[in-house]
């Protein structure tokens, strides 16, 4: 009887694709923006000037509006892993499940606390007792990151935990493993910095816009600088800390680092050529229309001139004997099951390390059963199954590509925006104003992107090297996940859709108080895509 | 009395970084670096804030 039902297994992954896509349009702003208060805050502490507590304020009650929509978007994908992803549940819930569970119990719960005292205690604390709580929220937000990502990182590489022939799952080995796992380190600070980029761009862009209306100059003028220096040392720092991924999935995830590359064929170091654009064509296996920068892809990925990358298509003949030793190791666990002898698993221990190659190739037995295939068959299993251990290579090239050009975008506009807020000559650059406010929503696009990447080049595992994707669904019916997608698709946009009216709103509505100009007209009149100035 | 407290709640708060300096800086260096790089992310921001300040206050000229 066949079990895998590729519909039902497809709409399980656009469904998690799209909540997760539509929470992270949330994650960043509030991962960077607690800190950009704290630093506004730390300055009204140090200096006592009142600007800055407006300043505080007012991008706290924006700061407001994203926490309360983005910690609703979040809650559904704790479950959807309960309700749409129950194999992968049980294979992997000891290891996923940890996290999740302190993510829940110690940050979002730490950050939902000092959230009220933040918003509520600016005359009810001391300037330094509030200005703690502000960095308990800061801290906080990227603490519920910091779990979620070493969760995450559990399914990238998964560290700390070994498979239980008896009880057929993943089980927790090592707590120090799971938290100081490589890809969780690095994972964790890409992300928050991110985070920092994001929200950087947003006080930026929204202060561009008074500065372009000639309204709250002082207040613009302060909260343009900080975000313009925030965002460029953030900047430097993701794109840093992005290469530090790019290493590790070098040494650890072959197959997503070929497919980032456009990597058909293993590499000639040093001249091979880094690809900055071309047409992937993932049936046949080739690029179409490249354009390459040569001598620069192997210092880049490998930090050397002389080590090769591996190709997509090495790599699939490397997974040839993986999967024929996996399907003896899936096989011999099978009969394990049944006699408990001790043969039998000493059979499975020899091939362990290739189970989850041997779990691939199930599309391919006859009936979906790996112990149905016949011995002279399985070499055709084999090669059916070789292409399949490749990601989705179009998605995975443009999105890292996409990424990486957009955070060079942001690299150039915060570098320019810092040397005139620091020249003190922005009002004259008018050109400069104008991008950086309709430049807000791109580093969201950015981040996003980067998690297609990573997520996309993770395929076909949900845990790299043991549990495919297409095993790891639940068994719903195909009308039960429309029917579902739907719905989230209708709430979500719902949720999208308020957002941006009520950053809209308070955004053209400008700070509450501004201590330096408290008579300032109200930016709300105005239109903000009229950029034409306002008349004295 | 009070100025020997803070600085013994100084002198905890020094212990404890370096141990965590020690502890986190070998097991999770970029966990590490997260820390520090946030730290001096925010003090930089906030030195640009009162750089414009000390700007305004030197010049009359308005600019922004």
């Amino acid at each position: 009887m066949e079990f895998i039902n590729p519909d039902v297994v497809d709409l399980s992954r656009f469904q998690f694709a799209l909540t997760a896509l539509y929470h992270f349009m949330f994650v960043p702003l509030t991962l960077g923006l607690t800190f950009m208060l704290a630093a506004m805050e730390t300055v009204y502490v140090v200096t006592g000037r009142q600007i800055y507590r407006d300043m505080a304020q007012f991008w706290g009650k924006l700061f407001g509006i994203n926490f309360a929509i983005g910690v609703a978007t979040g809650i559904t994908m704790e479950f959807e892993f309960g309700t749409n992803w129950s194999m992968y549940s049980h294979f992997f819930g000891d290891m996923f499940g940890t996290p999740l569970a302190i993510e829940g119990l110690m940050a979002f719960f730490m950050e939902s606390t000092f959230v009220g005292l933040m918003f509520f205690g600016w005359d009810r604390l001391s300037k330094q007792a509030h200005l703690a709580i502000t960095y308990l929220v800061a801290l906080g937000s990227n603490l519920s990151a910091l779990w979620i990502l070493i969760a995450n990182a559990g399914m990238n590489m998964p560290e700390g935990a070994h498979f239980d022939p008896e009880t057929m799952r993943m089980q927790f080995e090592s707590f120090v493993d799971l938290v100081f796992n490589p890809d969780a380190q690095a994972k964790f600070v890409h992300t928050s910095v991110a985070g920092y980029v994001s929200a950087a761009m947003f006080v930026m862009g929204i202060s561009a816009f008074y500065l372009l209306r000639g309204q709250h100059r002082q207040f613009a003028a302060r909260s343009f600088r900080m975000a313009a220096l925030f965002g460029i040392i953030s900047t430097v720092a993701v794109i840093t800390l992005g290469d530090v991924l790019g290493r590790l999935d070098y040494e650890k995830q072959p197959t997503k680092i070929a497919a980032i590359e456009g990597l058909w064929h293993t590499s000639n170091p040093p001249f091979e050529p880094w690809i900055v654009a071309a047409l992937p064509d993932d049936a046949k296996q080739e690029n179409r229309y490249e354009i390459g920068v040569r001598l620069v892809l192997t210092p880049l990925i490998t930090h050397t001139f002389d080590q090769p990358i591996t190709g997509m298509h090495e790599l699939e003949e490397e997974a040839g004997p993986r999967i024929r030793s996996g399907i003896d190791a899936v096989a011999a666990l099978r009969r394990y099951g049944v006699t408990h002898s001790s043969m039998d698993l000493a059979q499975f221990t020899a091939h362990e390390q290739d189970m989850g190659y041997g779990l691939l190739a199930t599309r391919h037995a006859p009936g979906q059963d790996i112990t149905a295939i016949p011995a002279d068959q399985i070499d055709d299993v084999v090669r059916a199954t070789q292409p399949d251990i490749l990601p989705n290579v179009f998605v995975t090239f443009w999105s890292f590509r996409l990424m990486v050009f957009l955070s060079l975008w942001f690299f150039a506009l915060f570098a320019i925006s810092a040397y005139l807020s620091l020249k003190r000559r922005l009002e004259r650059s008018r050109l400069l104003l104008k991008l950086c406010m309709w430049s807000i929503p791109l580093p969201i696009l950015a981040t996003e992107f980067g998690w297609i990447t990573a997520e996309a080049g993770r395929q076909p595992w949900t845990v790299f090297g043991w549990l495919p994707t297409f095993l790891s669904a639940s068994s719903h019916g195909v009308s039960y996940m429309v029917f579902s997608l739907i719905g989230f698709v209708l709430l979500y946009s719902v949720f999208i859709a308020a957002e941006l009216y009520l950053m809209f709103k308070f955004a053209r509505l400008g700070p509450e108080h501004d201590s330096m100009e408290p008579h300032a007209p109200a930016a709300s009149r105005a239109s903000a895509f009229d950029m034409r100035p306002m008349a004295s | 009395m009070t100025k020997l407290l803070r600085l013994a709640g100084l002198a905890v708060i020094l212990v404890v970084s370096l141990l965590f300096a020690v502890f986190v800086g070998d097991q999770g260096p970029w966990y590490f670096a997260w820390v520090i790089g946030t730290v001096m992310i925010i003090l930089i921001s906030g030195a640009g804030a009162i750089m414009l300040d000390a700007q305004s206050s030197l010049s009359s000229d308005g600019e922004i």
